[in-house]
């Protein structure tokens, strides 16, 4: 297993919409393997293929204090969502950085597993935050779309600034 | 997606362990409130200010609500400190107060008192009147403080102790000094009332502000420009109690952060003013102020107790003496003064004060002022060592204070904490005219 670079925004690759995964071999199952590592090491509570450079629609999650729920979601997409809440919200493509969004706080989500089984599950709070902020890495969105283009602007600028420093 | 953000009550109750294994408050909230926004900051801030303030009632009750009590875990205990508090003194809904608190132990690596921290508040909430009428009714429970503390208070206090401990629970007001250089007192005032801001002249502090309600001070107006600067009432009596005068040589002996000596120069055109400290460090809080002030001084790190090490040998006109002390006056704006401090400490702060009195007193002049202060509730940090001054010291004696703050004692004048003021000890020396040097 391995830690994998994280793509830091504005980088274009974060902008493309993935293509559905077609292909469960064992170069997808080592790939979930890297991202969750990836994800625990940010530390993070999610992680979209894109974010590591992999065109692909999946994303690896694990929302408990413990490091024990670990969940795939391949090809996901929602059937339901319902109680939007204003939440605080980050993303390990944007580093530092947090701000107020809204999110639903219910939903139900429909996805496939790492071997390609089909699954449901509703999920609510935290989890259902995550999952909709994932889902939207693999359309190509980033939480701080939803920001002010005022504070959109300042977090872009403040990241170029932080690229340049780090060299 | 980042992990989410951290739990308030966990990192309030981690700031309250770190206070109760000797860090001082305001490091242990640096560390808890670097990466937060200023709302969570000042809502962490005021939960662990509470439980600070109030520790030893708050764990007194927890005494009675837990079955058996906690052996080492001073992180879980500072966490249902911090729920209880927020249940009994904070305008937190029970409901918030509860389920953030147990969500906090997962967040301290404690997932298995989540039960535990449930339980103790639901059974405060339901039996918390009766639990409260049943602790003992002593000063030192009911008004946490160590039981050293309420013996040495009461001593030094015998009629108004309990006021004087009370007072150290009431959070201190917001007090601003207004720069003579940049404008009146009257125009300060009239300019926060522009900004909606309550405020009010304290009137025997004659540059002195406070504020109805605490305010982050970077949004005053004037605070970077230099109108103004934070500083208690009692503090601001130092530099009219020096009596220094245009183009005098001035000594700030402990200066550190500075406000003293920023107050004097504001004050006083023209005088050369050395402000020393033995902490290179908190020297440069100094500077800072200054420059923000745009005043001038000569700043050195030095120890001043040691002045063969620093002196030129030109005498000063004035001295100011703020001698490091067990900080009691100021419990209301530093409640980890309370548990910090051990009765110990107390004859060893006295002793300091002693010496470095003995050490600068040879380098006044003969028509000088030497000023001791010190922000103890204390006899032995005040009055005794003035007094103990005195009677080794032919060449010394006392200019007494008059004023209409605080109350005389045989030497010197103390204030009592409350309202405007934070506890305070002054006292006045002059060298007797005709006597030779000691």
């Amino acid at each position: 297993m391995a830690v994998l670079p994280i793509l830091h925004h504005p980088d274009p690759r974060l902008r493309r919409k993935t293509p559905p995964v077609e292909r469960f071999d064992q170069d997808l199952q080592r790939l979930i393997d890297d991202m969750f590592e990836t994800m625990y090491a940010a530390p993070g509570v999610g992680l979209a293929a894109n974010q590591v450079g992999v065109q692909l629609r999946l994303a690896v999650m694990d929302c408990s204090d413990e490091h024990d729920q670990p969940l795939v979601m391949i090809n996901p997409e929602l059937v339901m969502t319902d109680d939007p809440q204003e939440v605080e919200e980050g993303c390990l493509s944007v580093p530092d950085i947090r701000d107020k969004i809204r999110r639903y706080n219910k939903l139900r989500l429909r996805a496939l597993d790492r071997n390609g089984q089909p699954y449901e599950l509703e999920a609510d709070g935290l989890m259902a935050q995550c999952i909709q902020h994932e889902i939207d890495h693999l359309d190509g969105k980033l939480y701080i779309d939803y920001l002010s283009s005022l504070k959109r602007e300042r977090i872009r600028k403040k990241l170029q600034k932080a690229a340049v420093a780090g060299g | 997606m980042a992990n989410p953000p951290p739990n308030l009550r966990a990192r309030a109750a981690l700031a309250v362990a770190g206070v109760m294994q000797g860090s001082s408050l305001d490091d242990a909230l640096a560390a808890q409130t670097a990466a937060l926004s200023a709302a969570d900051a000042a809502l962490l801030k005021a939960i662990a200010y509470g439980v600070v303030r109030e520790h030893r009632l708050l764990e007194t009750l927890a005494g009675s609500l837990l079955q058996k009590p906690l052996r080492n875990e001073p992180e879980l205990q500072a966490l249902l400190l911090c729920g209880l508090h927020q249940l009994r003194a904070m305008r937190v809904p029970p409901h918030a107060a509860v389920g953030e608190t147990v969500a906090a132990a997962p967040a301290l690596g404690k997932p298995w008192a989540k039960g535990l921290v449930n339980a103790v508040l639901r059974r405060y909430q339901r039996e918390g009147e009766a639990l409260e009428r049943g602790l003992p009714a002593t000063a030192a429970v009911r008004l946490s403080y160590p039981d050293w503390l309420v013996a040495a208070v009461k001593a030094d206090w015998p009629d108004s102790w309990r006021q004087v401990l009370a007072a150290g629970n009431e959070p201190g007001p917001l007090t601003l000094r207004v720069n003579r250089r940049r404008g009146e007192r009257a125009s300060c005032l009239a300019e926060l009332a522009a900004a909606g801001i309550a405020a009010e002249a304290v009137a025997d502090a004659p540059d002195a502000v406070q504020l109805a309600a605490p305010l982050p001070v970077e949004d005053l107006p004037g605070f970077t420009a230099g109108r103004i600067s934070v500083q208690d009432a009692s503090a601001q009596l130092a530099a009219d109690l020096l009596q220094a005068e245009p183009g005098q040589r001035v000594l700030d002996a402990c200066s550190a952060p500075g406000g003293k000596a920023a107050h004097l120069l504001e004050r006083v055109d023209g005088l050369d003013l050395l402000a020393l400290d033995s902490d290179a460090q908190r020297l440069r809080r100094v500077d800072e102020n200054l420059r923000r002030l745009e005043l001038r001084a000569g700043l050195l790190a030095a120890d001043a107790a040691k002045p063969s090490a620093w002196w030129d040998g030109r005498p000063f006109d004035r001295i100011l003496l703020d001698a490091p002390c067990s900080g009691t006056g100021v419990i209301r704006r530093h409640p980890d003064i309370k548990w910090l401090r051990r009765e110990s400490d107390i004859p060893r702060m006295a002793e300091l004060q002693q010496r470095l009195l003995r050490a600068l007193w040879p380098l006044l002049g003969p028509q000088g002022v030497l000023l001791y202060a010190t922000c103890s509730l204390l006899r032995a940090e005040g009055e005794e060592v003035a007094a103990q001054f005195l009677a080794t010291h032919a060449d010394a004696r006392e200019l007494p204070i008059e004023a209409g703050w605080g109350e005389a004692g045989s030497t010197g004048r103390r204030i009592a904490p409350g309202g405007s003021h934070d506890g305070f000890y002054y006292a006045r020396f002059g060298k007797t005219p005709g006597a030779s040097g000691s």
